[in-house]
């Protein structure tokens, strides 16, 4: 803020500056930002479906018994729920939206390294999200099966799972392409004195993700393929009537899905690194833990899928392994929070909405972890596996813990490319709804877990009705701080108030450029000669 | 090396404790410092950072082995309880139960079966789980015991009842349109109350038949025509078989003789087309039992009772979907079903019929074939049913008034 009185926007920016206009300069452009904005308003769009999905979800189970839907649409409405969510909303939607518009500028590069292969993967996830879509209203109707597709259920049912299948097969390939094109990008483009030392934490985040989503994406792919020869051909390799095995699917798909979790989660450790320090005028405590735990929880996340399966009849030393390199993974995030907490420390801290969404991420995404250690042991997950807790622990990490960094992230950095800011007050009064609104929903959930109540349940028993009614009415608050946030954040980015080149006072090099970038995002070549939270290497005050 | 604690539900309530216990400590010590740093440093208060701090070697260190310290602690002790829940008691009592599309089924050793998981207080009870069809899982909450049921994969869970009552059985994992309704209960009743009940019978059964249990000789040979893994014993006295005798076929009509020959010798003349894998009694089997057996072979499956169909309803599950007082579930309710007039889909035609002795029939043979306007196609067909058991299922369904 402290520079806004003295700025108009710029004239000249990637908004007009290429001469072009109408739909065709951005379906078919190959600058970043544009690309950035694509993935922003197609992964928010199913976001905002997927939300509705969930509102009918929660109002479904206000009270035992049939309330709104029959139990095969039920069981359809939460497939969609999760497959929109997981598929098309979290999973590209950092690297897509954010990591687009923001790293490259961050790392001091002109664009990223393949740029139309960069328009190729929004048009793949346009693609595969049109074969999702179609799938929904096609063939048996939208897939029952939970966004697992567990076999031998998968295979049997008579809903459309086949095109289902296939069109989250071609979004995987746009995230393979992505991370390729991000590594490809930070290995080759940083600007002169942009050593791995200076890189920004969001970038080493983006670095870490994109090396899962290379490695991983691709058996998910594979996984995909063998349900579909499954359902078409027959092949009887996870049918156990044709000798098949349930289990090999298992593990096959949480070799990709439970690294998926570190797909939508380091990215938003990313921002929340980020935001903390700028906030608090202090350097990030622990830069180096921070860049290398990013490192450590993409590697061994790698090797920890079989703590889905502890009850699936997987053998016992399966379970000593896999419980105790879980235990592994929980040490790197602890210490990001012990970091986050510490930079906190003897700074200046102003509590402006992106800083809120920060702080409240450190909140709610250490409730979901700590909750996943009681998962994490062989003892306890046997009675919480596949219940209602599994479910809150879930929300708590990936929506109060991506899902929150993300809206941080569109608080503290869509204003510099639209040039204009949203009412900071509105955003304060949207975020203490959601945050409220959140924890009565999923803590009910984790209660009503640890009491026994299974998931993916239509109806219960009348002992667990009192906190699904909380949590119904929890989901109704969180849903209006959320419709709150979107109306002001969109009305502010194109009516609100002119921003200037650093609001929030940022060292960073996004923070250097005119306000919205230009096209080719600086002047001149930068040349990096300070570290990304050296605010007075940065010369500001 | 392992010794078993009591009960299933004191190997995994310390192990709960203990890490909710950090995780509540860890936490509430977490958000009280980030409070209070908000406040103390807060912009008005500290319009300038104090320090610049960028790391420090001593406290970093400390938190990186304070944390493995704590999460180790809690994988070993997670990993101990996990093996009392493996560790079965050698006096466990044995049940099996079947997991169905969208029922729960138990049978005990001496054959009876159940809707209700019945066990005795204090005893320590060792399930079997068997799938029929695909993944289901068996959840008990107040045992804190759970295990996937796996088609055609062999898994198990034990657990003791410490006070009679009646728990919750859940299916955990999702199964299809009838999931959530796939609940059951555990009746946990004094030792002597379960005894009686374990040895109640349905109706007056021949000793024959109970003796062909008890040697397992029904695991092959069935009673109402079926060949298995051997020929069935219905109707077998006096038909006129072809049979090997040292590698040369003859045909002979099955005798006292011959029947006591085949339980003692099988090998020697075996009936063509079936594996020679029987085991010989002799000396497992008195001379009495096996007249006795035979005398109940004279009968020829008549002595095999009529199946009852409001219990085949029951243990296959029909009312786990279909009522009986009228209200609508997962499928129509069998209240006043027979002779009404319904629409129904076929092949997406409607038509209108009437639900007689063959629509009923049809229907539990081949569900999907016209589907009740405003319901599912999802019901699973029960054509491995016996004749006789879908005709007792329609009577009963007729009976439903």
């Amino acid at each position: 803020m402290t520079s806004a009185a003295q700025f108009s926007p710029a004239t000249s920016s990637f908004w007009n500056d290429t001469g072009k206009s109408g739909i065709t300069s951005w379906v078919f452009s190959t600058d970043h930002k544009r690309i950035g904005l694509l993935y922003l308003y197609s992964v928010l769009t199913f976001f905002l479906i997927a939300v509705s999905l969930g509102a009918l979800l929660r109002i479904e189970l206000m009270a035992p018994g049939r309330t709104i839907m029959g139990p095969q649409t039920y069981n359809a409405v939460f497939t969609v729920h999760g497959v929109l969510m997981i598929f098309l909303f979290i999973i590209p939607g950092f690297p897509g939206a954010f990591g687009n518009l923001i790293m490259p500028i961050q790392i001091g590069a002109r664009d990223v390294a393949f740029p139309r292969l960069n328009l190729f993967s929004w048009w793949l996830y346009i693609a595969g999200a049109a074969i999702i879509v179609t799938s929904l209203f096609t063939g048996g109707g939208p897939p029952d099966t939970g966004w697992t597709f567990y076999v031998p259920f998968s295979e049997r049912t008579g809903t459309n799972v086949s095109l289902a299948v296939f069109g989250v097969f071609i979004v995987g390939f746009s995230s393979i392409l992505t991370g390729v094109n991000f590594v490809t990008t930070i290995h080759r483009l940083r600007a002169e004195g942009m050593r791995w030392g200076r890189l920004p934490l969001f970038v080493w985040s983006v670095y870490a993700t994109a090396w899962v989503q290379i490695l991983a994406t691709p058996i998910l792919g594979i996984t995909l393929v063998l349900i579909l020869a499954e359902r078409v051909l027959g092949t009887g390799l996870f049918d156990p009537t044709k000798g098949g095995d349930p289990l090999m699917y298992q593990h096959l798909f949480w070799i990709y899905s439970h690294p998926a979790v570190y797909i939508m989660i380091l990215p938003g450790m990313g921002v929340i690194s980020d935001i903390i320090p700028v906030f608090a005028r202090k350097p990030i405590f622990g830069y180096k833990m921070i860049a290398f735990s990013s490192l450590a929880i993409a590697g061994a996340g790698s090797l920890v899928w079989g703590h889905h399966m502890f009850t699936s009849g997987m053998s016992d030393n399966a379970v000593l392994i896999f419980s105790f390199l879980t235990f592994v993974v929980a040490i790197p995030s602890a210490i990001k929070v012990f970091n986050w907490v510490s930079t906190l420390y003897r700074g200046s801290i102003s509590l402006e909405a992106p800083m809120l969404f920060a702080l409240s991420f450190i909140l709610l995404f250490s409730i979901g972890g700590l909750a996943g250690l009681i998962l994490g042991a062989a003892a306890t997950d046997i009675h919480v596996h596949d219940t209602q807790f599994v479910v809150g622990h879930f929300h708590y990490v990936i929506f109060g813990g991506a899902g929150f960094a993300f809206f941080g992230a569109m608080h503290y950095w869509l204003p510099k490319f639209y040039g204009r800011r949203y009412h900071e007050r509105t955003a304060v009064i949207a975020w203490a709804l959601l945050f409220v609104g959140f924890n009565i929903t999923y803590f009910s959930m984790m209660v009503l877990g640890m009491e026994g109540m299974p998931r993916r349940y239509y109806d219960y028993l009348p002992e667990f009705a009192p906190l699904n009614l909380v949590s119904t009415i929890g989901s109704w608050i969180m849903i209006s701080g959320l419709i709150l946030m979107m109306v002001n954040l969109f009305r502010g980015l194109f009516r609100g108030e002119a921003i200037g080149q650093n609001p929030w006072g940022g060292a960073t090099l996004e923070w250097s450029v005119p306000t919205p970038p230009p096209t080719e995002n600086f002047i001149e070549e930068p040349v990096v000669t300070h570290g990304p939270y050296d605010f007075k290497g940065a010369g500001i005050p | 090396m392992y010794p078993n604690p009591l009960t299933t539900t004191q190997a995994v309530d310390p192990v709960f404790k203990f890490i909710l216990g950090v995780c509540i400590v860890l936490l509430v010590g977490i958000t009280l410092t980030m409070i209070a740093f908000v406040i103390r440093y807060h912009r008005s208060r500290s319009p300038e950072p104090t320090s610049q701090a960028s790391g420090n070697v001593w406290l970093e260190t400390v938190w990186i082995a304070f944390p493995t310290v704590l999460v180790l602690a809690m994988f070993w002790f997670g990993w101990e309880g996990y093996l009392s829940l493996r560790n079965v008691p050698k006096n466990a009592l044995k049940v099996t139960a079947t997991a169905r599309q969208w029922s729960w089924s138990f049978t005990y050793d001496n054959g009876k079966t159940s809707s209700k998981l019945y066990v005795p207080v204090g005893k320590p009870v060792l399930v079997n789980l068997v799938s029929l069809d695909v993944l289901h899982g068996f959840y008990l909450p107040a045992f804190r015991v759970k295990h996937d049921v796996v088609p055609n994969m062999k898994n198990h869970v034990w657990f003791v009842a410490e006070k009679s009552g009646s728990y919750d059985l859940f299916c955990s994992v999702y199964c299809g349109t009838g999931h959530s309704g796939m609940i059951t209960s555990v009746e946990a009743v004094p030792p002597a109350q379960f005894e009686t009940w374990l040895n109640q019978r349905g109706g007056a059964e021949h000793a024959g038949k109970e003796l062909l249990e008890k040697h397992g000789c029904l695991g092959c040979h069935t009673l109402d025509g079926t060949p298995k893994v051997g020929p069935t014993l219905k109707d077998i006295w006096g038909r006129s078989v072809t049979v090997l005798t040292n590698g040369k076929e003859r045909t002979i009509t099955v005798d006292d003789r011959y029947l006591r020959r085949s339980i003692l010798e099988p090998k020697a003349d075996l009936v063509k087309g079936y594996p020679p894998v029987m085991p010989s009694f002799k000396g497992q089997i008195t001379d009495d039992d096996i007249k006795t057996i035979i005398n109940f072979l004279h009968a020829g499956g008549e002595a095999a009772p009529k199946p009852d169909g409001a219990k085949l309803a029951r243990e296959k599950g029909c009312l786990a979907c279909h009522s009986l007082d009228g209200s609508s579930g997962v499928g129509p309710t069998f209240k006043g079903l027979y002779q009404k007039r319904l629409t129904v889909l076929q092949n997406g035609i409607r038509m209108t019929i009437t639900a007689d002795d063959t629509y009923l029939r049809e229907s539990i043979l081949k569900p999907k074939a016209k589907i009740v306007e405003g319901f599912q196609p999802v019901m699973p067909d029960f054509s491995d049913l016996k004749t006789d058991e879908v005709q007792a299922l329609v009577e009963f369904i007729e009976g439903v008034k």
